[in-house]
């Protein structure tokens, strides 16, 4: 009898673990359907138009064939300018919180700040760059005005994969440094930064796709406006000077977005084109990240 | 530690450096928090709007003079559950088949596919939204989903994108869980799945709950994304899923387009504002909250 | 110059003769730089920037004057950014750029104070019209059924004559320019019962067209230079057909004006746009290809609140 009832459990049991390996299987199977046909879908409708002649190479006021260079120009180079300004400080920040930091109301309460700002919805920074950026500080709608206010929300991204990248380093390889009359800040620029630099880059790589694509924030910050570029200008000041960071920006998502409200004939087509390309820039992005990770690693442990 | 003056400098460089870096972050943070209120409260202490009529009232039409923000906070709040319970089962079904059942192909193949997720920006799935989802709302449900918008639209465009979110932190979550109390509960004879349940889940309970928090905030958040997908009907309370509705985010992009500078309708955008950082304070707090009992059980 | 005239009039209507005063010292500085800005166009020295925001539904006609003009003006750069109404005329007044678009008058959105100081270009006429989904088998629709939908009084297409359906109303965000023209113009003062819910409220016309042409027995209302018969169609109102005669004419009364604010001690270059925009070279070509009717041909006027008079 006893034996009976186990083996009605055993098999109950095996049973059990079988249907949910099963149920396991089909949700990963779904969420892969799922990422192919998102991918697909876009890249399907957007193709034609993103390959289209003159679309990547025409200003979007073109008669014939409205294209995306300016907003592609603009997307890179507002990257660009936030990475210049968000790297160095989380990196200085995620030093300091792994290697300074004294366990003090001091630290936990910049930390929280970083959390804080990690989980502020992005139309909060936008709204507040409006305010400070813009008026308060009268650099109006501005590339560098939607530059801070990227940088705003990929400090806190950057500052916590710096700083698990530097956790990460064996703690024998600090101990030594700090133990060979090392300074922390010489072992730290000498030992710790060496060896997480694979991790950290592919950290940066990662957060510039994210910012690549936002566009809430930056709508009330750089504007909606269709930059008009004169790429042989040389006076820095002047609002046509592709460099000039003072002059508003429409990056690919915020452009997106203004055609979505904008119903002119062939504007949908446009919008998926600029999605697709958007898409694939994102996906570089996320390649990029990793071959570069896997080749500064390579190069530094050969070393 | 060294002791010759040049190193202390050094030292001393690093520190202020890396001090300064972090005080301009916390300083920027303070910056920000004492802006919003400083507008946000303004409705209340300057324009005389009531601030309870403004939590608690059912109509924002600010035209009207009329700022009940509950649609909002409703249409917020439901659009974030719904979109957590859909996402949660997918989620959580993919990090134990990632951590417990194939972990090869669950590391190497899927987990940076399902990364790539989180980086297709809020406009994309917005654009998708608006013609897939919404389309398909308006096939199922017939007349009675209107145009397709509404708070299921808004919530399975959400879905999606918190999907990667939770997955990836679930898997983190599940793969911190010690191996030696999978190999006890395997050593008991437990299948697979009776570990699962019975073990790994458990105690790893705090860690997963921390994931679904962390992917509602973003939901919280969610701004354009939802706006084109919702129907953005803020003047009174939606009564079912497949009704329009708006989010505290899609009120104040829309709103903020048509009011003027220093208006009671600013004012009342900004207090929105407030609400949502007030709202991203509290998700914080719970996350800690949960840190600590985590703590202390396993202490 | 009708603009002109059509301008000070109004601002005199609404202000009186304290800031017609001002207005006409900024008329003549305008009047002057037309001569200028009709040769801007054919290419001039004038250099410097410009930045302009606010209204959506005239985006398109002022960037396509815009480039023409950067066109002609090498050294002049326009920047024309779009946000709302509203947007636009916190922008003139905080002095965040030289141009605020707006499809309403300033006095609706603005204290009398701020007002004062702004200066008001009507560029052109927009008119708005009914629109419904193909599948609707009306064509024809009374000022009051309009009034009743949008009201929620009138839920089904048989109230109206037309076969049985579902009536699924899609209006603008409050705020919104279009949704006040046009409820200035169908609701006559009649508030909207909080009971009564659309089932979607867009930002924008792109939104709207979509979402009409998609929805069946959906009604909402655009802008004349959005229509576009493959994808939905538009009803006469009171048996008037949405056209740029009958507005012109007074017998369409659904319309507006665009406006392009500046302050009154605008720059050289931003009144030689203004009058760019004003100059028959405009009017007479990018308004109307752009969809939108020219101040010339009026034959009636509306002031702040809305009376509408002969010109």
């Amino acid at each position: 009898m006893a034996n009976r009832n186990l083996d009605a459990h055993v098999k109950r049991i095996g049973l059990q673990n079988k249907i949910a390996t099963g149920i396991l299987t089909c949700i990963v199977g779904f969420v892969l359907v799922l990422l192919a046909a998102i991918v697909v879908y876009i890249l399907v409708q957007g193709a034609g138009k993103a390959l289209s002649p003159g679309f990547l190479t025409n200003p979007s006021t073109d008669d014939v064939a409205p294209g995306i260079l300016y907003q592609l120009f603009d997307s890179f180079y507002m990257l660009l300018i936030t990475l210049v300004i968000s790297v160095p400080i989380s990196l200085g920040a995620a030093i300091f919180l792994v290697e300074y930091a004294p366990d003090n109301w001091i630290t936990s309460a910049a930390s929280t700040a970083i959390e804080t700002l990690s989980s502020l919805p992005s139309i909060v920074v936008g709204m507040f760059g409006s305010l400070f950026f813009v008026v308060t500080l009268g650099w109006g709608i501005s590339i560098i005005a939607g530059a801070l206010a990227l940088t705003m929300f990929n400090i806190p991204i950057l500052v916590r994969t710096i700083q698990q990248a530097l956790e990460d380093v064996p703690r024998s390889q600090h101990d030594a440094a700090l133990a060979m009359g090392l300074t922390r800040w010489e072992t730290t620029v000498n030992v710790m930064l060496p060896a997480a630099m694979p991790a950290i880059v592919t950290g940066i790589v990662i957060s510039a796709g994210r910012v690549f694509g936002e566009a809430a924030a930056l709508i009330f910050t750089s504007g909606s406006a269709a930059a008009r570029l004169n790429f042989a200008s040389t006076n820095l000041a002047s609002p046509t000077n592709p460099f000039n960071i003072f002059r508003p920006a429409e990056t690919l998502a915020v452009h997106i977005w203004k055609l979505k409200m904008e119903p002119t004939p062939g504007n949908d087509e446009i919008v998926w084109g600029t999605a697709a390309v958007l898409l694939v820039c994102v996906l570089l992005f996320n390649v990029l990240a990793r071959v570069l990770g896997k080749f500064l690693a390579r190069r530094l442990t050969a070393e | 530690m060294a002791k010759l003056m040049p190193k202390r400098s050094l030292e001393n460089v690093g520190l202020t450096v890396t001090g300064l870096c972090i005080a301009l972050v916390a300083l920027v943070v303070v910056t920000l928090i004492v802006m919003v209120a400083q507008q946000g409260l303004a409705t209340f202490l300057q324009d005389g709007v009531d601030f309870w009529s403004f939590i608690s009232g059912g109509n924002w039409i600010p035209e009207d003079g009329r700022f009940g923000a509950l649609p909002l906070i409703v249409g917020s709040f439901s659009v974030t559950l719904l979109s957590t319970v859909f996402a949660l089962p997918v989620a959580l079904g993919s990090a134990i088949f990632v951590v417990e059942v194939a972990p090869g192909f669950g590391r190497r193949v899927f987990q940076p596919l399902v990364e790539l997720l989180v980086g297709i920006p809020s406009v994309v799935y917005g654009v998708l939204g608006l013609s897939v989802v919404n389309a398909a709302m308006r096939a199922i449900f017939g007349e009675a989903a209107g145009t397709g918008a509404g708070i299921l639209s808004g919530a399975i465009v959400l879905a999606v994108m918190i999907l990667p979110t939770v997955t990836t932190l679930s898997i983190d979550a599940l793969d911190a869980v010690p191996n030696e109390y999978r190999e006890g509960s395997y050593a008991l004879g437990c299948t697979r799945w009776q570990t699962v349940w019975h073990v790994v889940l458990k105690s790893a309970l705090p860690s997963l709950m921390t994931a679904v928090i962390l992917g509602m905030t973003r939901a919280f958040g969610e701004t354009l994304a939802v706006q084109m997908v919702i129907g953005g009907v803020e003047r009174s309370m939606p009564t079912g899923l497949l009704d329009p509705a708006a989010t505290l985010t899609t009120a104040l992009t829309s709103g903020l387009s048509n009011a003027t500078t220093g208006s009671v309708q600013y004012h009342a955008l900004w207090s929105l504002g407030l609400l949502l950082l007030a709202m991203s304070l509290v998700f914080i707090a719970v996350i800690h909250l949960i840190g600590k009992k985590g703590a202390k059980k396993r202490g | 110059m009708q603009g002109f005239d059509i301008s000070r009039r109004s601002f005199i209507g609404a202000f009186g003769a304290a800031a017609a005063a001002g207005l006409g010292l900024a008329g003549c500085g305008g009047q002057q730089a037309a001569t200028e800005g009709g040769s801007a166009a054919a290419g001039s020295t004038l250099s410097g920037s410009i930045s302009c925001s606010g209204a959506t539904s005239f985006q398109p006609l002022v960037e396509a004057a815009a480039n023409e003009f950067m066109d002609a003006n090498p050294d002049v750069s326009i920047s024309i950014s779009a946000g709302g109404s509203g947007q636009g005329l916190s922008d003139i007044k905080d002095g965040k750029v030289q141009i605020g678009r707006s499809d309403v008058f300033a006095e609706t959105k603005l204290d009398a104070a701020d007002v004062e100081k702004l200066v008001d270009n009507q560029v052109a006429i927009v008119g708005m019209g009914p629109i419904v989904n193909p599948s609707v088998d009306i064509d024809d629709i009374s000022t009051e059924q309009l009034k009743g939908i949008f009201t929620g009084e009138i839920t089904d297409w048989s109230e109206v004559g037309g076969s049985a359906g579902t009536i699924q109303v899609i209006n603008r965000k409050a705020g919104s320019g279009t949704r006040a023209t046009f409820e200035d113009a169908v609701l006559a003062g009649a508030t909207v019962p909080d009971t009564f819910k659309p089932v979607a409220e867009e930002d924008s016309s792109g939104t709207v067209v979509d979402k009409v042409s998609q929805t069946e027995g959906a009604i909402s209302y655009v802008a004349f230079n959005y229509f576009d018969d493959s994808k939905f169609k538009a009803l006469s109102v009171d048996g008037v057909e949405p056209t740029q005669e009958n507005v012109e004419s007074g017998d369409f009364n659904i319309w507006s004006y665009e406006h392009m604010y500046t302050t009154s001690d605008a720059d050289e270059v931003t009144k030689a746009f203004i009058e760019y925009m004003l100059s028959d070279d405009v009017q007479a070509n990018l308004v109307p290809e752009e969809g939108f009717i020219p101040l010339t041909d009026m034959q009636v006027k509306k002031d702040a609140e809305g009376n509408v008079t002969a010109a």
